[in-house]
């Protein structure tokens, strides 16, 4: 029995407009594309606007007057769409550039390096701890890790006397990526067909009812 | 001569696919599902959780790619409600706020739908935060000071909730439903302890593996629609991950099938190559 | 150099300074000066973050102004979306960003299209691997073998007859395929931090390149 909501039916008619880009690129499919566009534009405003609300509350009832600074310079960051002010957006972009990268940089170190550098040298140890499918793992990834990391910080190589063995292990590394990205793909593949699955299930199910 | 089997071309292969799909969802067909002992490590840690612990759920992405993960949250609510821990809803991205409401709604734990949770005293819904990596760290260091009310406006003071969150000290898991877990490891779990668990899409859980090997038994991950099936067969429904899950066991016969077309047509042309 | 564009210059490097040095001090050394400055300043990052969104609606009706006024090509489309964007704002400033009709607007249209464009990917996806997956090489077996062998062993068909294929599904993901992005982690970490070098040094611009003249 055919759906009689119309969110359903707007949806539907979306969904179908989508799916046209399989036929060609076409009218109905520029409407979606623009509709998502107008939708995504709308609701970033949407939401800056009830955020802008709660985060300078403590301004507008008196409890934190310094916060005016913040949107002093949040107003600033605007004139980034304007060409010729540009430049005044400069000021609050480095304060976000300042703060964000202190931040990350800290995290960067602890975690993605030493947190990594760490886990190598503990699973090195691990290989010698049973059960052997665990052990073939570790060495494979004790092994494996320092050579994918020298294919990619070594990309292009100087020639030198080292060039012949650089060579042999930046081959080693293409093919270190090559299993990653093969096995990523293949779990991706299980991932866009379940929201392929939600996106036709509407369309079946909610919207036609069969 | 040998026999030269043609290209498909890709219309056809769409055609085949799309029936493939239509079939599946019209008429399902009951298929197992086997436990892995990523989704089960989830499930019995959050088990394991003194009733009234504040779990916080949060992250940034977009939602279409986080709906992957919504199947596995959705069944987590559900078990959460049942052993009474409250939730708080951390929004770091545009979309999370509707990603939250849509597991929220979706899950029917709310009294509204006869479940057992009352905003305000079982969950909370914060608003957007923006600033990334600076929000989550204002969030961790004070609560009250990086955001002063909920997504309706409400002071945090009036929840009761929110009266004993103050600090990252105060949270006993982090659940990511989203695709940038790096930020929650390094800032919740790397620089604060705090274990989290992330519900990762299939494509992200090769990335991130390395977190649970750097903090073991702090991170857990489970993997895609897979693990939400598993997740929703320990809770005890059926939902997205189950129906995702039943279509994708017919395609991917279909794409075997296809490959080996695929390499058939190829070493029938390796003959004429030669000629 | 005028003397504005030296001021400029300079004061924006103070502040990326600032922000930054009270971060890290804040974290590697006991300063309760400093752990004010860095919260204060995460607290205006935050807030400074929240007229972001509105820098897309300035580009895009900037754009879209235009192209309607000079009847450039897809004008009919860009006055749709300026209409649409328009009405989407009345709409959810009056209803609420939580409401249950704005959620339902909200997944009945952007949510919607945009599960409908990445599941797509799919069928390009396997139509792709028809065409790519033909192993005359080595490389291209080795990148098919270990995509059809994760595609097959995530089946739960499969995984329930053989029961080790769920184990061969985790073994390949948190060994093999860790060893690849570890690797990734590492170097990006690597370049993050450098980055991050550069820019207390004043040798990167990043974003601020947006606002030269």
């Amino acid at each position: 029995m055919i759906s009689t909501d119309p969110w359903i039916w707007l949806s539907a008619l979306l969904t179908i407009c989508s799916y046209s880009l399989l036929y060609g690129d076409n009218p109905l499919f520029r409407i979606g594309v623009y509709t998502y566009a107008g939708t995504v534009i709308g609701h970033s405003v949407v939401t800056g606007y009830f955020t802008l609300k709660s985060r300078f509350l403590p301004l507008f009832t008196g409890q934190k007057p310094i916060l005016i600074i913040p949107l002093i310079l949040g107003i600033m960051s605007l004139f980034v769409a304007w060409r010729k002010y540009a430049w005044v957006a400069s000021f609050p972009i480095a304060v976000m550039i300042g703060v964000g990268t202190g931040i990350s940089m800290r995290a960067l170190m602890m975690t993605d390096i030493i947190g990594n550098v760490k886990a190598v040298i503990s699973e090195a140890a691990l290989i010698f701890t049973p059960p052997l499918t665990d052990q073939i793992g570790y060495l494979i990834k004790v092994i494996f890790t320092p050579i994918a990391v020298f294919y990619l910080l070594f990309t292009v190589f100087v020639r030198s006397p080292a060039s012949k063995p650089a060579e042999y292990l930046r081959t080693i590394g293409k093919y270190i990526f090559l299993i990653y990205f093969g096995l990523s793909v293949g779990s991706a593949i299980m991932q866009l067909s379940g929201l392929a699955v939600s996106s036709l299930y509407r369309l079946i199910k909610l919207w036609l009812g069969l | 001569m040998a026999m030269r089997i043609p290209e498909l071309k890709s219309q056809y292969i769409w055609a085949i696919l799309l029936a493939i799909f239509t079939v599946a969802i019209i008429h399902p067909i009951e298929i197992p599902i086997p436990m892995s002992k990523a989704t089960l490590d989830v499930y019995n840690m959050i088990e394991n959780l003194p009733e009234g612990s504040i779990v916080a759920v949060g992250g940034a992405y977009v939602f279409a790619f986080d709906l992957e993960s919504s199947a596995s949250m959705i069944a987590c609510l559900k078990q959460m409600a049942r052993n009474h821990l409250r939730v708080v809803f951390v929004p770091l991205s545009v979309e999370a706020v509707q990603m939250h409401k849509y597991c929220i709604d979706m899950a029917r734990v709310d009294e509204k739908y006869g479940g057992p949770w009352k905003y305000g005293r079982d969950y909370v819904q914060l608003p957007y935060m923006p600033g990334m990596d600076a929000a989550l760290v204002a969030f961790l260091t004070d609560v009250h000071s990086a955001v002063a009310t909920d997504v309706y406006g409400t002071p945090l003071d009036e929840l009761p909730l929110m009266r004993d969150l103050h600090s990252y000290k105060d949270i006993s898991l982090w659940i990511c439903i989203h695709w940038a877990f790096p930020m929650i490891v390094r800032y919740v779990t790397s620089e604060r302890g705090i274990p989290s668990v992330y519900f990762a899409q299939a494509a992200a859980y090769a990335s991130y593996a390395p977190y649970m090997a750097m903090y073991p038994g702090k991170v857990f991950m489970t993997l895609g629609f897979l693990g939400g099936a598993q997740y929703e067969k320990l809770v005890g429904i059926k939902g997205l991950g189950y129906a995702a899950m039943n279509a994708y066991s017919f395609l991917v016969i279909a794409f075997v099938i296809f490959v080996i077309l695929g390499n058939i047509t190829m070493l029938t042309r390796l003959g004429e190559e030669e000629e | 150099m005028s003397a504005v564009v030296y001021i400029r210059l300079y004061l924006t490097r103070i502040l990326i300074l600032i922000g930054m040095l009270s971060v890290l001090i804040s974290w590697y050394f006991v300063s309760p000066e400093a752990d004010v400055i860095a919260n204060e300043l995460q607290i205006w990052n935050m807030n400074i973050a929240t007229f972001t969104l509105f820098v897309g609606l300035l580009s895009v009706y900037s754009r879209y102004i235009r192209s309607i006024m000079n009847r450039e090509k897809y004008w009919q489309y860009h006055l749709y979306a300026a209409i649409l964007i328009v009405v989407w704002i009345i709409f959810g400033l009056k209803v609420g960003l939580y409401s249950d009709i704005y959620q339902k607007a909200y997944l009945c249209t952007k949510i919607t299209l945009h599960i409908a464009i990445l599941g797509q990917l799919v069928f390009f996806m396997i139509s792709a691997c028809y065409r790519l997956f033909r192993m005359r090489t080595l490389r291209t077996a080795i990148f098919a073998c270990c995509t059809l062998l994760i595609a097959i062993c995530n089946a739960p068909i499969v995984s329930a007859t053989f029961p080790a294929a769920d184990k061969i599904v985790f073994w390949f993901l948190n060994y093999p395929a860790s060893a690849g992005s570890r690797a990734l982690l590492i170097t990006g970490g690597v370049g993050g931090v450098v980055l991050g070098i550069r820019i207390l040094l004043g040798l990167e611009k990043g974003a601020l390149r947006a606002t030269e003249v």
